[in-house]
C-alpha cells in the first residue's frame, strides 16, 4: 500500500470511529463512487486532470458551499451541473468530509520551482493579505479554501475568473481583491501556491 | 471514457485567459473604508450555514425568552430562512439570501411542510403579500405570484423588475420590502459600498412605488442600509432600523432606529451615523439631521424590524416593536444574535432583551442568527433563524 493510501486509510478509520456525526466521511466514500468525482478529481483528492481542482484536506465548510451553490445553479460550471445534481445536502456534507480527510498533497509531477517566480508570488500574496484569510499556511478556514497544493493551472484559471467576474462566491471578497490583476502576477502567486 | 468525456467538455467551456487592464485594486464593498491599520484584520462576515440543520441540533433548550413566555420550535429544514409573510390562507412564505430560495410552510396543525417555492434567484430577502399575490425582491429583481396560495406547486412568477427599475449595483440589494398602510410599496436601497458618495436619488434611501412599479417617490433619505421596517399600528408612521458603517471602531458607530415623521426626510447618510459624526466625510453636522429614535448597539445587525399586533402578550407588548439582531461580524467581541423589545414607557423608548441565548459570550461563538418576525393571528411571534434554518415560535403561558 503506497503510504499516501495508508495514511489516508488511516485518517479514514479515525473519522469512522467517531460517533455518529453530522458529515460521514465513509458514506461520503460511497456517494464520491458514485457520482465519480475521482474520474476528475484523482484518487485520493489529488487531480492528475488539467483545470480541475484537487479536493484532499479541502476545508469541509467550503466544499460544502461550493457543492450547494452547484446544485441550486448558483454557481455553474458545466462539469460539475451532473455530478451535483439531486445532492441531499446530507450527500453533500459527507463528499466534504470524505474529500476534507485525505491528507492534502501536492500533485506528484508538479513540475520544478522556478525560484524568482516563486519568490514573487510569495511577494504578492503577502501584499495581497491573501495569507490574513487563508492564514499564513494557506491551508485555509471554513469558508474559505485551502490554496497550497493546488493545481497551478487551476489557480491561474480560477483567480482569472475571480477577476473577471466569472466565478462567484459565497460574498465577493474574492472579486474585489482580485481586481486588475494582471496575468503576470497571478502566474506568480499561482506558481508559489502551488510549490509551497 | 466517462472521464475524457468530461474533460473535454470542462476544456470547451472555459474561456482563454483575457488580459485584464492595470487598474488599482479595489476592496469588496463590505471592506471598504477600512483604515491602512487595519488592513491584516481578520475580521470579515461570517460565513453562511446553507444545509439543514438537524433538529436536534437546533439550539432551543438554550433559548431564553422573559418570565411568563415560552418558546418552542415550530418549523426547520429551511436553510437560510430570514424574512416571513402569511398569505390569507395561513401559508407562511420565507425569504432567504445566499441560498437563493423561497420556501413556503404550510401549517397541517400536527407539523408544518416546507417546501421550496422558488430557487437560483440572486438573494430573494424581500417578500411582500398584496391581494393574495406575493412580492419577491431579489439582487435586483421585483417579481410577483398571482395567486401564490393557490399555485403553490407551479408557480409562475410575472417580471416585474422593468417597472421597478431597481439599480444594478449587488451590494446591499438585498432588500425588505413591505406594502404601507397606503396601499404603496416600500423597497429601501442601501448604499453600494461601507462609506461612499454615491447618487442619493439612487442610493440610501427608502422609495415606494404604486404595486404595478408605477410613481416612485422618495419616503427616506440619507439611509446606509435598512435591512428592515414596519408601519407604527396606530400612527401608521414608517419605522426603520438602519446598519451604520464599519471600520470605524469596536463600539462606534451604533445601529439605530429611525422614525420618518416627514415624506423626504434625511437621515444623515454619509455624514452623520445615528449621531456619530464621520471623521472620514467632510461638509454637514449630525445637528443638521433628526437624531434617531434609538441607538441598538455597534454591529448588532438589526433584520427583522416589526410592530406587535395581537393581543395574546401581557399589555405592556401591545404595539411594542420587536427587533431581530442577526448579529456583528465587525468588532473582535460579538454583539446582537438576540432579538430585542422596544416599548414606549411614558413617552420614553426603552430597549429589553426578548429572545436571548444564541450568543456565547464566555467561548465568542453564536449558535443562532435571528432574523425575521413574524405576528400570527392567534398572537404568537413567529422568529426565524437563519443559521439553523428555522423558526421559533414564542407564546405567552396562561
Amino acid at each position: 500500500m503506497p503510504l499516501r493510501v495508508k495514511l489516508a486509510a488511516a485518517v479514514l478509520a479515525a473519522a469512522f470511529s467517531l460517533p455518529a456525526a453530522a458529515q460521514d466521511a465513509a458514506r461520503g466514500a460511497a456517494v464520491a463512487e458514485e457520482r465519480a468525482c475521482a474520474a476528475c478529481h484523482g484518487p485520493g483528492g489529488v487531480s492528475p486532470v488539467p483545470l480541475m481542482p484537487s479536493l484532499a484536506g479541502q476545508q469541509p465548510h467550503f466544499l460544502t458551499l461550493q457543492l450547494i451553490l452547484f446544485r441550486e445553479g448558483l454557481r455553474q460550471v458545466p462539469a460539475m451541473a451532473e455530478p451535483a445534481r439531486g445532492l441531499t445536502d446530507q450527500q453533500i456534507e459527507d463528499i466534504a468530509a470524505y474529500f476534507a480527510a485525505y491528507p492534502s498533497a501536492p500533485k506528484p509531477d508538479r513540475g520544478a520551482r522556478d525560484e524568482a517566480l516563486a519568490a514573487r508570488g510569495a511577494a504578492l500574496s503577502v501584499q495581497r493579505h491573501c495569507n490574513v484569510c487563508h492564514l499564513p499556511s494557506y491551508a485555509g478556514r471554513a469558508q474559505v479554501p485551502r490554496i497550497n497544493h493546488q493545481r497551478e493551472d487551476f489557480l491561474v484559471h480560477t483567480l482569472a475568473e475571480y477577476r473577471d467576474n466569472l466565478r462567484v462566491g459565497t460574498d465577493t471578497q474574492m472579486n474585489a481583491v482580485m481586481f486588475g490583476m494582471s496575468n503576470d502576477d497571478i502566474r506568480a502567486i499561482a506558481h508559489y501556491l502551488a510549490h509551497r | 471514457m466517462l472521464r475524457r468525456h468530461i474533460i473535454a467538455a470542462v476544456m470547451a467551456a472555459f474561456p482563454s485567459l483575457a488580459l485584464a487592464q492595470a487598474q488599482p485594486p479595489a476592496p469588496p464593498a463590505w471592506a471598504q473604508g477600512r483604515p491602512a491599520e487595519m488592513a491584516t484584520s481578520p475580521l470579515a462576515p461570517h460565513a453562511p450555514r446553507l444545509t439543514v440543520t438537524p433538529p436536534d441540533r437546533i439550539p432551543v433548550s438554550s433559548l431564553r425568552v422573559p418570565e411568563g413566555f415560552q418558546v418552542e420550535l415550530w418549523a426547520h429544514g429551511l436553510p437560510g430562512a430570514r424574512v416571513m409573510v402569511r398569505g390569507p390562507n395561513g401559508t407562511i412564505f420565507v425569504g432567504t439570501r445566499g441560498i437563493g430560495r423561497v420556501y413556503a410552510v404550510r401549517d397541517t396543525g400536527a407539523e408544518r411542510q416546507v417546501s421550496t417555492l422558488l430557487q437560483g434567484l440572486t438573494q430573494p430577502s424581500g417578500l411582500a403579500m398584496r391581494d393574495g399575490s406575493l412580492y419577491v425582491s431579489a439582487i435586483n429583481r421585483m417579481l410577483r405570484i398571482d395567486n401564490v396560495e393557490q399555485n403553490l406547486a407551479n408557480p409562475q412568477p410575472v417580471d416585474m423588475t422593468a417597472a421597478f427599475n431597481l439599480p444594478d449595483a449587488p451590494h446591499h440589494g438585498w432588500t425588505h420590502i413591505q406594502f404601507g398602510p397606503d396601499g404603496r410599496l416600500y423597497v429601501p436601497r442601501g448604499v453600494p459600498c461601507n462609506i461612499c458618495d454615491t447618487d442619493g436619488e439612487r442610493y440610501a434611501l427608502i422609495a415606494s412605488f404604486n404595486p404595478d412599479g408605477s410613481d416612485r417617490r422618495i419616503e427616506a433619505r440619507g439611509v446606509r442600509n435598512s435591512v428592515g421596517f414596519d408601519f407604527h399600528p396606530t400612527t401608521g408612521q414608517l419605522w426603520f432600523s438602519n446598519h451604520a458603517r464599519d471600520w470605524a471602531g469596536n463600539d462606534m458607530p451604533n445601529d439605530t432606529l429611525h422614525v420618518n415623521i416627514r415624506r423626504g426626510e434625511h437621515h444623515g447618510f454619509p455624514w452623520c451615523h445615528g449621531g456619530f459624526q464621520d471623521p472620514a466625510v467632510n461638509g454637514r453636522l449630525c445637528s443638521e439631521f433628526p437624531p434617531p429614535a434609538m441607538l441598538l448597539g455597534p454591529h448588532v445587525a438589526p433584520i427583522g424590524t416589526h410592530f406587535y399586533t395581537g393581543t395574546a402578550f401581557p399589555e405592556r407588548y401591545r404595539n411594542a416593536l420587536f427587533v431581530a439582531l442577526r448579529g456583528s461580524w465587525n468588532r473582535p467581541r460579538l454583539s446582537g444574535f438576540e432579538v430585542i423589545v422596544v416599548r414606549d414607557e411614558g413617552g420614553r423608548l426603552v430597549k429589553e432583551p426578548f429572545l436571548t441565548g444564541l450568543r456565547d459570550d464566555a467561548n465568542q461563538r453564536f449558535t443562532g442568527r435571528p432574523a425575521g418576525l413574524l405576528t400570527m393571528p392567534d398572537g404568537a411571534l413567529l422568529i426565524s433563524d437563519e443559521e439553523n434554518g428555522a423558526i421559533y415560535r414564542v407564546t405567552a403561558r396562561r
